[in-house]
């Protein structure tokens, strides 16, 4: 399980999150919506650790998170797709694929996870050896996804996955997640601006709004909920 | 003929050594966007090592060996102790504290071994090999050192194509931020790879000083032309840094035979202007520019 708690994070002197917290239990999604520059993106970066808050913690399992560097929260389970996906496009598709996890010490497990990732997205499994720079835009969000799942992670920070798709691919790769959430006990926290998506798939969703927490409810009544909808949603 | 062969073969080997050099620099700049300006100076500091370690009684291949140990510690302490703490300031700060470093190693290598023209033994022969009555124009230690350089060039091909760390490295050179998100190590990668550039340093000071002696500033020349070669070849591209710094190898020779060898420094020159008029990436630049 996931715990946010009070966190604060502030640029200079602008408060880019203001005391959020929040939790995800394992095998459920969890959706953060909201505006650009509502903080959505400062906030899973601040939970793996390339921003610093400026108060308040992050807890993986009773774990604090908060003041550890990047790598190593990465290598307590935490997963982050970055924003724009963030494939290396010098490098190929299998070794992209293959730094997902590169740190463990279990090699035998760790090629079993890289060959269920292609199993998973069948289209990588085609492109291997081709640089990744040669991949679509869905294909690198694909690759993406998979490169955070083979390191086993237990905790899966998805910033913006549906950025640049089409609709059937986003549907696709939603679904996908939807499965491999229950099965493999994952928390997910679930970045987007597309609420609508998001919300098909969560859980719970939360709403920021210019960096502070101001809705908190199962996703399907947030979903329903027709003021709401229009005041922070926008549909 | 038989002075185009002798020039070839001249600058062919120059030209692998340079090569070492440049591929020390593109690994540095690939890794840390910078110039190590003090890569000459490390390199005769590991030489003057070996020369110590020579003179008191160790065998030529031990010393040889300690050296490239004592390369890489020198680069990685460099890293740790100079690079580190100026990382994610302006890049004026680590080029000013390499020029520091290059004027401190040519300021201590005297103090420490003396400041006078040494020669510095070769593990094999200089003298050409012959068949018979014809000569080949070429010496065993031309043959050892491409040999060597040639070995070099594939463990490191190895290296990072075959290799967890090599992987993490390249990662860790690309995209530091989405490297550190996937687990890697960023920091210890640099310390390996500023390591691993003057180890490279550190070979091609052994292998140039039995043909231009050992004293405080024989590396100066030596890294002008690895930069040369690493420009030609575009910075980025570790082949392009090789076959760069072999064309240089081979044009100053050519130039010091056919035309004088005062003008050799100034071929290099040449050829760099030259070069950057027609083609300002560099030969084998892929994709963006290079910037300042």
């Amino acid at each position: 399980m996931l715990e946010v708690s009070e966190l604060t994070v502030a640029y200079g002197g602008v408060l880019a999150l203001d005391h959020v917290s929040l939790t995800v239990p394992e095998a459920s999604i969890t959706a953060v919506l909201g505006a650009n520059g509502a903080g959505k993106t400062t906030l899973v970066r601040t939970i793996s650790g390339l921003v610093k808050p400026r108060s308040g913690q992050v807890l993986l399992d009773q774990r604090r998170l908060t003041g550890r560097a990047p790598e190593a929260i990465a290598r307590m389970g935490v997963a982050h797709v970055p924003e724009g996906h963030g494939i290396i496009s010098e490098l190929s598709v299998d070794e992209n694929l293959r730094l997902g996890g590169l740190w463990r010490r279990d090699r035998a497990d760790h090629r079993v996870a890289i060959d269920e990732a292609y199993e998973l997205f069948p289209p990588l499994a085609s492109r291997r050896s081709l640089a990744a720079s040669n991949l679509s835009g869905g294909e690198r969000q694909m690759l993406s996804i998979a490169r955070a799942l083979a390191s086993r992670p237990t905790v899966l920070l998805l910033d913006e996955p549906s950025l640049g798709l089409a609709g059937a691919i986003l549907a696709q790769i939603m679904a996908r997640l939807r499965a491999l959430t229950a099965e493999r006990r994952l928390a997910v926290l679930l970045i987007e601006q597309n609420a609508r998506s998001a919300l098909s798939v969560a859980d719970e969703a939360v709403v920021l709004s210019m960096g502070t927490l101001v809705v908190r409810d199962k996703a399907e009544r947030l979903a329903g909920d027709e003021k709401l909808r229009h005041a922070y949603l926008g549909f | 003929m038989r002075t185009f062969l002798i020039l070839t073969v001249d600058g062919l080997t120059n030209g692998f050594i340079y090569a070492l050099v440049a591929l020390a620099l593109v690994m540095i700049w690939r890794a840390t966007r910078v110039i190590n300006y003090a890569q000459g100076a490390m390199a005769m500091f590991t030489t003057y090592i070996a020369l110590f370690l020579i003179t008191h009684g160790v065998t030529y291949w031990l010393a040889f060996v300690i050296t490239l140990g004592a390369g890489f510690v020198l680069g990685a302490v460099t890293e740790r102790v100079l690079v580190r703490p100026v990382e994610g300031r302006p890049p004026l700060n680590i080029v000013i504290l390499s020029l520091g470093l290059l004027i401190f190693l040519e300021a201590l290598a005297p103090m420490l071994f003396g400041g006078q023209v040494k020669s510095f033994p070769a593990p094999f022969s200089r003298i050409d090999l012959a068949v018979g009555s014809t000569v080949l124009y070429v010496s065993p230690f031309d043959i050892f050192v491409v040999a060597s350089v040639l070995a070099v060039m594939l463990l490191l091909t190895v290296f990072f194509q075959r290799t967890t760390i090599g992987l993490s490295m390249r990662a860790a050179a690309f995209r530091p931020e989405i490297a550190r998100l996937l687990g890697v190590r960023v920091g210890n990668m640099l310390t390996i790879g500023w390591g691993l550039a003057a180890m490279l340093g550190a070979l091609a000071g052994l292998l140039i000083a039995p043909a231009i002696f050992l004293y405080p500033n024989n590396m100066d020349e030596v890294l002008v032309f690895g930069f040369i070669g690493a420009i030609l070849g575009g910075l980025e591209s570790p082949f392009g840094a090789v076959v760069g710094a072999i064309v240089v190898g081979l044009v100053l020779s050519y130039v010091g035979g056919y035309i004088g060898s005062d003008l050799e420094t100034i071929g290099g020159l040449v050829i760099l202007i030259a070069v950057l008029m027609v083609r300002p990436q560099g030969l084998f630049a892929r994709g963006r520019q290079r910037q300042a």
